[in-house]
């Protein structure tokens, strides 16, 4: 691997849907070991520009460079063998299965049997969800499995966590305990949060980014970009829910 | 210079054949993403109704343009109500549920009918190009599948229900918040489907002959015709046919009927690993 | 289904009711009715291989006889050549297994869906059937072995002892051997399903999306599942060419695939037992069926297949382990005096 100074890095990445541009040429770098939430409003690209990190998409140009490693247009197994963990806006889980299982085939990917029994029961115990391991995945509620999906992504130990709307139906209490997950996991990997929940992001943020119209329209700080009357602005409807949330 | 002729005709009717045998499948996976596995057994409804009316001294022209599609359309309607519409959502049941309803409408047919080839006489019969003998109920083929295609264009690019249709095509859940009630476009769709299948049926019993099982022989083509063209109607059925038709025909005349149907099968599984989503699906996209 | 399969007990019971079978079986039946279950046995790892790859691979496929029919011929067209049947045996396991392989190159490195799955499986049992029709000339010939079109190849060696091609088994000793075949595929399945690969299997049969976010390649496994379930199917078909000592195009019948299907929807998608008991209820069923001779058994089995995808989604075993469970919980609370909240 050639040398990197930026664990992530998208040079032009652009995304069009038949004559739909919802991606423009972004240009976006993150640090090692750097927390950033990604804001905006409904429609901004987010979700776009996320999937194109996750190879769920390929983007129609740029590129994605991940510790100096192009991985533009790779499969998404590829790319999470690099060391990305990714979770999805929709719970992506084994329904069918049980929660210790789920997270085990998770720790399994890099571990011996023995390592990754220890690894998936201690993250169980980390994501507070020890209680749950016996319990079939389909049976929790949305918040549940929203954990049991973070659990599954820590399991696997990666350098770069991609977090789409983690927060999404949770109750006030699993999303605190999501927020400490989340600051707690930026200790040892770098964490991108695509996030609407404004009461969660304050909880985590310090840098921001915030997508507008498939661009970056702003990169600053949380408090900074609070401040922002042109934020305000895009954001103007959002705001009116967040002041009640 | 003749033979020349007579191949390129043969090619042109081997397109058509595919266009009429896929046109009515190819409705009912565009709209409805699902594969009717008894589409075959309707192929053999619709011969059936033409051999057995005209033999009861219907008119044959009437068999087969008015009674054939009438008959399959109906029962098509019938089979939606009673299976089809209580598996929406669930389309493997639904792949499973029609291959139960083909082999219970073949043994049933055996059954009724016994397991005998009946047939009809081919109207028109022969005409000479040089030294070779064509038959002119070829060119009624070619007419019917041009027909069709023109028809079912119509049908979708101007009127209510084809925009209805081209909607639901598009995005049936943004179709349905729109107001537009899926199930009963779902119900007509299929209707229709079943009576353009039936006609082919129809068409084809003259040059075929009809049996209880002439469905296993066709389906294979009309299978891959529809999934070769991926899920747009029209530019998806006429650009498979002429592909697959042409590729089939070509291997036909150089080593027989057999490997014609291997060529088609081999073809279809090197494009689909190319397009998985058919021609349409990449190609055309926008089309109808 | 995720604890170990060694210290589930059903798995025992299963193979001590399978060799119980194999040893008593023949003792206190008659020769006849030993070789009607015969054919139940070997039916039953035909079932077993499509109840693996759709249970446990999620791969719904519409062309299990189009393997079923290689190993058929495979062994076949071997057994006449070399004169003995264990190479033969191997063959028909391996050379549809790569078959299997090469065809789930196409459908899952392309990323097929369900529904082309199951066009482009049925629609090369179709393409087989038709091939193995039009090979009637003498022209069709393997070595020694003539292929017969439409009327098959007659006169296939019955299964001798390994290395002896004199020692041929008789009708007994090849039920004891098939029996044998069952529980080591039984065996290998619940193994191969309880491992870590067959636990990746399920997870993607679960959730695609989720197995790939895991860094699991989703094709090579599907890949590897697919052509696994073929090569079962041709050992079925093996197993099926010696025990009728004859075989004809009949063996890639769209009727065989669809028969596999019934015994798996019956019996229950996601269990092993469920196919095999599958098999015997519907086996049973059919030759009650079959002496009323009024009706079409395609008919038959056509209504019975509409009948279980309308009325029975779950099938037979897993609709009775629910039931079971269910009245278990509800005879303990009752016994506990718990509340009756429900």
């Amino acid at each position: 691997m050639s040398d990197w100074t930026n664990i992530l890095e998208t040079r032009g990445l652009t995304m069009q849907f038949g004559g739909v541009t919802a991606v423009d040429e972004v240009d976006f770098t993150l640090r090692d070991g750097e927390l950033r939430c990604l804001l905006g409003p409904n429609g901004a690209g987010k979700s776009t520009f996320f999937k194109c990190l996750t190879g769920q998409l390929i983007p129609t140009r740029g590129s994605v460079t991940f510790k100096g490693e192009d991985m533009t247009g790779w499969n998404t197994h590829d790319i999470v063998n690099l060391g990305i963990g990714i979770k999805t806006q929709m719970p992506n889980v084994f329904d069918g299965v049980s929660v210790y299982e789920n997270v085990r085939l998770s720790s399994r990917r890099k571990h011996m049997a023995a390592q990754a029994k220890e690894l998936a029961e201690k993250t169980l115990e980390r994501c507070g969800i020890t209680h749950l391991a016996k319990r079939e995945v389909g049976t929790l509620s949305h918040g549940q499995r929203q954990l049991v999906e973070l659990a599954m992504v820590l399991a696997a130990e990666p350098a770069l966590i991609l977090l789409d709307e983690p927060a999404a139906g949770m109750t006030g209490e699993e999303r605190d305990r999501l927020a400490r997950l989340v600051l707690e996991s930026a200790r040892s990997a770098a964490v991108i949060v695509v996030e609407h929940d404004m009461v969660f992001i304050r909880q985590i943020a310090k840098f921001v980014t915030v997508f507008n119209r498939g661009a970056i329209f702003r990169e600053a700080m949380i408090d900074e970009i609070m401040a922002d009357r042109e934020v305000q602005e895009i954001y103007l409807g959002k705001q009116a829910n967040v002041a009640s949330a | 210079m003749d033979y020349t002729l007579v191949v390129a005709l043969e090619m042109i009717r081997a397109i058509a054949w595919l266009v009429l045998l896929a046109s009515g499948l190819a409705i009912i996976f565009g709209m409805m993403r699902i594969i009717n596995f008894a589409h075959g057994e309707f192929l053999m409804l619709g011969g059936y109704t033409v051999v057995i009316s005209t033999n009861a001294g219907v008119n044959e022209w009437v068999s087969i343009l008015i009674l054939a599609p009438v008959v399959v359309g109906v029962f098509g309607i019938i089979v939606e109500r009673l299976v089809i519409q209580r598996l929406y959502g669930r389309i493997l049941d639904s792949l499973l549920a029609t291959w139960g309803l083909s082999m219970l409408m073949m043994g049933g047919v055996t059954m009724i009918f016994g397991n005998t080839v009946q047939g009809v006489s081919t109207p028109f019969g022969g005409m000479k190009i040089g030294a070779y003998q064509v038959p002119i109920y070829n060119f009624v083929l070619i007419g019917f599948a041009v027909l069709v295609l023109v028809a079912i264009w119509c049908v979708l690019k101007f009127t209510k229900a084809g925009l209805i249709a081209r909607a639901t095509m598009q995005n049936a859940d943004m179709a349905e918040a729109l107001g537009i009630r899926t199930r009963w476009v779902y119900m007509t769709t299929f209707g229709i489907g079943s009576a353009i299948t039936g006609l082919a049926g129809g068409l084809l019993a003259p040059v075929t002959g009809v049996v209880p099982t002439m469905g296993m022989n066709l389906v294979g083509q009309s299978f891959i015709t529809v999934i070769t063209g991926g899920a747009s109607v029209i530019a998806g059925t006429l650009s498979s046919a002429t592909l697959l038709g042409t590729i089939s025909q070509g291997v036909t005349f150089l080593t027989g009927p057999v490997y014609g149907d291997a060529a088609l099968l081999v073809t279809a599984l090197v494009l689909l690993r190319l397009l998985p989503q058919g021609i349409t699906g990449r190609i055309f996209k926008r089309s109808l | 289904m995720e604890k170990s399969v060694l210290r589930d007990p059903g798995f025992y019971v299963m193979v001590a009711i399978g060799l119980a079978a194999m040893l008593i079986l023949p003792v206190v039946l008659d020769m006849f009715t030993i070789m009607q279950i015969t054919q139940y046995v070997v039916l039953a790892v035909f079932a077993l291989s499509l109840g693996y790859i759709w249970g446990f691979g999620g791969i719904l496929s519409f062309g299990q006889a189009a393997f079923f029919g290689l190993g058929a011929y495979t062994f076949a067209v071997a057994a006449i050549n070399i004169g003995e049947t264990t190479i033969p045996l191997i063959l028909a396991f391996a050379i549809p297994c790569l078959f299997g392989a090469a065809l789930g190159y196409f459908i899952f490195y392309g990323r097929l869906s369900d529904v082309y799955l199951g066009v482009v499986t049925m629609v090369v049992t179709l393409l087989f059937w038709k091939l193995a029709n039009h090979t009637a000339g003498p022209e069709y010939a393997i070595g020694e072995a003539r292929l017969g079109g439409f009327n098959g190849i007659p006169s296939i060696p019955v299964m001798n002892i390994p290395g002896e091609p004199e020692a041929m088994l008789d009708p007994v000793q090849m039920f004891q051997v098939f029996m044998g075949f069952l529980i080591v595929v039984y065996i290998v399945l619940r193994l191969l399903i309880a491992s870590d690969f067959g636990r990746v299997s399920i997870g993607i049969r679960e959730n695609e999306t989720r197995a790939s976010l895991l860094g699991y390649d989703v094709r090579r496994h599907k890949l590897v599942v697919f052509a696994i379930g073929s090569g079962i199917a041709g050992l079925a078909g093996a197993m099926w060419a010696t025990y009728q000592a004859f075989i004809d195009p009949n063996a890639f019948s769209m009727e065989m695939s669809a028969k596999a299907l019934v015994w798996v929807m019956a019996g229950g998608v996601g269990t092993l037992v469920g196919p095999i008991i599958g098999v015997i209820l519907l086996q049973w069923l059919t030759l009650k069926l079959g002496t009323m001779e009024l009706l079409n058994s395609l008919a038959v089995l056509g209504a019975i297949m509409m009948v279980l995808v309308l009325a029975l989604p779950k099938g037979i075993v897993p609709t009775l382990r629910k039931l079971i469970v269910d009245g278990w919980t509800l005879a303990r609370r009752k016994k506990t005096g718990g509340k009756a909240d429900e």
